[in-house]
């Protein structure tokens, strides 16, 4: 955004973003256009498209409108009309559905069905339609948007899609693939998320081919929320992975994405069409669809580490339900066994467990299964009543879960018992070397 | 005619988005990484035609990835880092000496690039300054813009399915120096290119040694149209590419011209599969191609008999033009009715049928249905085309020039929205170093060196390495001559330095010591040329000087006799000091 004092100039000149302007400088007079301002630096400089297409950032003495643009504001269908055994893609913002903003020169999340159509020529080969549900940066999505989305989903199950694919920022993307894998049970067609690393407005995102594999993955013969995402950074080849046990582990690259403690579903292979089976998954469920998509986002996850205070825990108790991140196999600071340096926390848990509030342990080694038999604070925390011993999710999961959870039952019994029972593939049974 | 010249010269700095060095080494890559590029929309919302065409390639993208000079940056799995201060600072200086008005805030744009030569698929660049000079013998010379970019990844090999990259130098800051249409002919380009290139190396901050620094030429002729050549990496080279290409523009205007005359009216789409005339063929280039899958598609050209064999430039004809047009496409070129088509075993019934078919004049091409059908498009598009089209030219060893693709337009650049603007404040400006003139310099060598081997010095690469020498206390005009003379007769010997830097300050710091004389300079050097340190040579060559008793004794020995000394202890003694001797004795 311009200065006020900028503003104002512009105002009285008449001129607009995209005008063709000149700009004097004691030095030197510009021309170009007009372009808008980034959020960031001086908010006095002008910024200018010189005819060559380069940006510059200049101070004005004065400037003068040259000639007006014929700006074009196009405003674009968000939604298709749909038929029985399309492919759904839905869009929900993030990387994958981002563009350059022409106002603002910042990457901005919207695509609209035509321009899905533009930029990936490839999706001919499937009947699709597409729907823009809305369209956020992943981080500022929460429990509210899941239910969204899982409406819609289950709205196109209902329609006759054959297969349904949501495009999503990939931040949050495991918040809200394992929160729906729980949400939406026995799904009779494949529900895959995908997103990407890379900007889709650069000529290498790797948008196209995520979106493409997910695409032609929707017409396979599973039954289970995936998450479609590069294997490894070259352009091969994607994994699906179970909504429920994937992991976001690296901030940039293009196979950010893992599955934790168990192998991807499938392999495909981008250039080859090649759909590899990797590891058990269920069919496209012929029965009914199970629909519990209420839920209770009133939980807190936190990540346990030397000096957490025992106070920070007690405040806990305005949350319906806590998650730990515990160290190792699951473990926190007791204080039983030292008590003269060390302020444990496990007397704060003891008395959010007495007060009906669940806690439910993960541990921060992220791979691995927790287990609270085999030290003695992991035995006095398996006493007071924390949920998870054996459990093999990721803290995400096991928040979605919980959330998911408080959403179907406030008693604590049954809290422990959905909990403790495989809903969505979170739990495995067996620990494998992968 | 109009000439304008672009140069690209390495600043020596590491690279520009990373922390990765830009020293590059030999040696093998850790692992090579697969990539597929695609055309996006720029922030105006539209795409840029050079980058649609490549993008009908389809090609995979082969990059090999080197421990010391990549990261996750260069691999594009990682966003750039902030611009590198010192390279910025280098840039602003070479602003300041060619006279050009700084920038108050510099926006890093991306440059569409969809040949496989960036792993993004955008070059990042940036203008820091318009508006500059230099002075010529013809004038001045107006620079219309200074900008700081990334350096391209070097290929390995390509081919139409696939291209190999290395990406050890992607990333290495570049200066972009593009002047206006003010050169006046082919003397005065190089002149401007020479008096760019000193400017650069005097600052001592840019870069050294062989692809360090590249031309482009921007080339109108009246009636022509502008084209830009790119990659011509050799001074000398410039005068010729300017006449040929000036020479191709002309000829293709007289064919243009022609054509009109004889109401050649343009070429109607008219592609028809000519297969099944090769059935039984000779032509081992079609019956390849037709083994492995491919068609073999024809487009008539009536009324360009005759002309598809005219020559352009040398070796380039009007058919080159076309051919060239069609391997953007990704085939391997045509084949037309000008050529001598027995020469590609087309026998003289097939000939025929070609002919009964496709008529007087005719382009064939030999590849994958789609491809080839795509390549007589852009066949035909080039034919049609009534004019000379602006466009980007690769010069080719020998002077002349092939098409690439068409000039990149405004559509190819857009924000890099991952590096925020730099405002340009005075704490950096305060911060630009204050590196001599050209003008200053070339004063300092005239004290220092008689003005012919100043004028030689001024121009050298190794300007940089005598500048070296005189601080360690080297005589200026034994430095200039050892640099200039005795290092290219030894090459011409065949013996070449690595790191001639390195070798000369080794060999003048031996020297400055008194332990041999300058006659044994070739020597020592032609015995250092595979890493040995001087010191060493002397000893394994018996090279010492002789002085003082040793001397005299030898003096006694020969008789006195001047001449027979030098002859036997040339490469050991002073002649100075034998001289000096002799006349003491006397």
């Amino acid at each position: 955004m311009y200065s006020k004092k900028i503003l104002e100039q512009l105002k009285k000149k008449k001129i607009d973003i995209g005008d063709t302007i000149t700009v004097k400088t004691k030095d030197y007079t510009y021309e170009g256009l007009l372009m808008p301002r980034p959020t960031l630096g001086d908010s006095d400089v002008l910024v200018l498209k010189l005819n060559t297409g380069y940006n510059v950032g200049i101070t004005a003495e004065s400037f003068e409108l040259v000639a007006t643009t014929s700006a074009k504001v196009e405003t674009e269908q968000t939604e298709e009309p749909k038929k029985k055994g399309d492919i759904a893609i839905l869009g929900c913002g993030g990387t994958i559905a981002s563009r350059v903003e022409y106002k603002t020169g910042a990457v901005y999340p919207s695509i609209t069905p035509k321009e899905l159509r533009t930029t990936f020529p490839e999706l001919e080969k499937w009947p699709i339609h597409s729907k823009q549900v809305f369209s956020l940066f992943s981080d500022d999505m929460n429990a509210h948007h899941w239910k969204l989305i899982a409406d819609e989903i289950e709205q196109e199950i209902k329609d006759g899609s054959a297969g349904v694919v949501i495009m999503h920022g990939t931040d949050t993307l495991t918040y809200t693939s394992s929160a729906v894998s729980f949400m939406l049970q026995n799904l009779p067609v494949p529900v895959i998320f995908v997103g990407s690393q890379r900007s889709s407005d650069r000529p290498s995102s790797e948008n196209k081919m995520n979106l493409i594999n997910s695409v032609f993955s929707a017409t396979k013969n599973f039954g289970e929320v995936a998450v479609c995402m590069h294997a490894s950074t070259n352009d091969d080849f994607c994994y699906l992975h179970r909504g429920t046990k994937v992991r976001k582990m690296h901030t940039s690259r293009r196979d950010a994405f893992e599955s934790i403690n168990t192998k991807p579903m499938f392999a495909v292979d981008y250039r080859t069409k090649k759909f590899e089976e990797l590891s058990e998954h269920k069919k496209r469920n012929k029965g009914d669809l199970i629909s519990k998509k209420k839920l209770n986002d009133n939980v807190a996850l936190v990540y346990v580490h030397p000096s957490i205070k025992p106070e920070f825990i007690s405040k806990l108790d305005s949350y319906d339900g806590v998650v730990l991140m515990g160290t190792g196999l699951g473990h926190v600071p007791t204080g039983v066994f030292e008590a003269k340096n060390v302020k444990g926390i496990y007397k704060p848990i003891k008395e959010l467990i007495a007060s009906d509030i669940p806690v439910v342990m993960s541990s921060q080694c992220i791979t691995g299964r927790v287990c609270l038999r085999v030290y003695s604070n992991g035995r006095l925390l398996k006493e007071a009543g924390v949920i998870g011993d054996d459990a093999d999710w990721t803290p995400e999961t096991a928040f979605t879960k919980l959330c998911w959870a408080l959403g179907q039952t406030k008693k604590m019994d049954e809290v422990r018992k959905l909990m403790e029972t495989n809903i969505a593939g979170e739990l495995t049974s067996r620990s494998i070397l992968e | 005619m109009k000439i304008g010249i672009e140069i690209h010269q390495r600043l020596d700095s590491s690279k520009l988005f990373c922390n990765c060095s830009s020293h590059i080494v030999e040696g093998d890559p850790a692992f090579t990484i697969q990539r597929k590029l695609h055309p996006v929309l720029s922030e105006l919302g539209e795409t840029d035609d050079a980058s649609r065409i490549e993008s009908t390639r389809r090609r995979l993208f082969e990059y090999q990835v080197f421990s010391e000079n990549n990261c996750l940056v260069e691999m594009d799995e990682e966003p750039p880092r902030n611009m590198n201060r010192q390279a910025l600072l280098i840039a602003l200086e070479i602003a300041k000496q060619l006279n050009a008005t700084i920038v108050d805030e510099v926006y890093v744009m991306r440059k569409i690039v969809i040949d496989g030569s960036n792993t993004s698929g955008f070059q990042r660049t940036s203008v820091v300054a318009l508006n500059g000079h230099v002075h010529t013998s013809k004038g001045l010379v107006k620079i219309t813009s200074i900008a700081i970019e990334e350096e391209s990844a070097g290929i390995v090999s390509s081919s139409d399915a696939n291209a190999t990259y290395r990406l050890d130098r992607l990333g290495i800051p570049l200066i972009e120096i593009t002047t206006d249409p003010d050169i006046k002919d082919a003397a005065h380009l190089r002149e401007t290119a020479e008096k760019i290139g000193m400017i650069l190396r005097a600052t001592g901050k840019v870069a050294r040694g062989l692809g360090t620094i590249r031309q482009d030429v921007n080339i109108s002729t009246e009636g022509g149209a502008r084209v830009e050549i790119k990659g011509a990496q050799d001074l000398k080279m410039l005068p010729d590419l300017v006449e040929n290409e000036s020479k191709r523009q002309l000829e293709l205007l007289k064919i243009i011209h022609e054509l009109r005359l004889n109401h050649v009216a343009g070429v109607k789409k008219s592609i028809e599969d000519v297969t099944s005339i090769f059935k039984k063929t000779e032509a081992s280039l079609i019956q390849k191609g037709i083994e492995s899958g491919s068609v073999v598609l024809g487009q008539s050209l009536p009324g360009f008999a005759g002309y598809l064999g005219r020559e352009l430039q040398p070796k380039q004809r009007f058919g080159t033009e076309l051919s060239n047009y069609a391997k953007t496409a990704g085939v391997k070129g045509i084949i037309h009715s000008d050529e001598n088509l027995s020469k590609y075993k087309i026998s003289e019934t097939e000939q025929k049928h070609l002919h009964e078919k496709l008529g007087d004049c005719f382009a064939l091409v030999v590849a994958p249905e789609q491809q080839a059908k795509t390549a007589l498009e852009y066949v035909i598009q080039r034919a049609n085309m009534e004019f000379v089209p602006e466009e980007t030219r690769k010069a080719n060893p020998d002077a002349t020039s092939s098409y690439m693709r068409p000039l990149p337009g405004k559509a190819r650049l857009y924000p890099e929205t991952d590096v925020p603007p730099i405002p340009i404040t005075e704490e950096l400006l305060s911060a630009i170093g204050s590196s001599e003139s050209l003008e200053d310099k070339q004063k300092k060598l005239e004290k220092l060196l008689n003005k012919e081997l100043a004028a030689k010095m001024i121009k050298s690469r190794y300007l940089h390495v005598f500048e070296r020498l005189v601080k360690i206390k080297t005589d200026p005009k034994l430095a200039a001559t050892t640099i200039e003379n005795t290092l290219v007769s030894l090459r011409r010997e065949g013996v070449e330095f690595q790191n001639v830097e390195k070798a000369l300050l080794d060999l003048f710091e031996e020297f400055n010591k008194d332990t041999f004389v300058k006659a044994a300079i070739p020597e020592v050097l032609k015995g250092m040329v595979k890493g040995a340190s001087a010191e060493s040579v002397i000893k394994v060559y018996r090279l010492q000087k002789i002085t003082g008793k040793e001397l005299k004794k030898i003096i006694e020995d020969e008789n006195h006799d001047l001449k027979a000394i030098m002859a036997k202890h040339r490469l050991q003694v002073d002649p100075a000091e034998v001289a000096k001797l002799l006349k003491g004795k006397k």
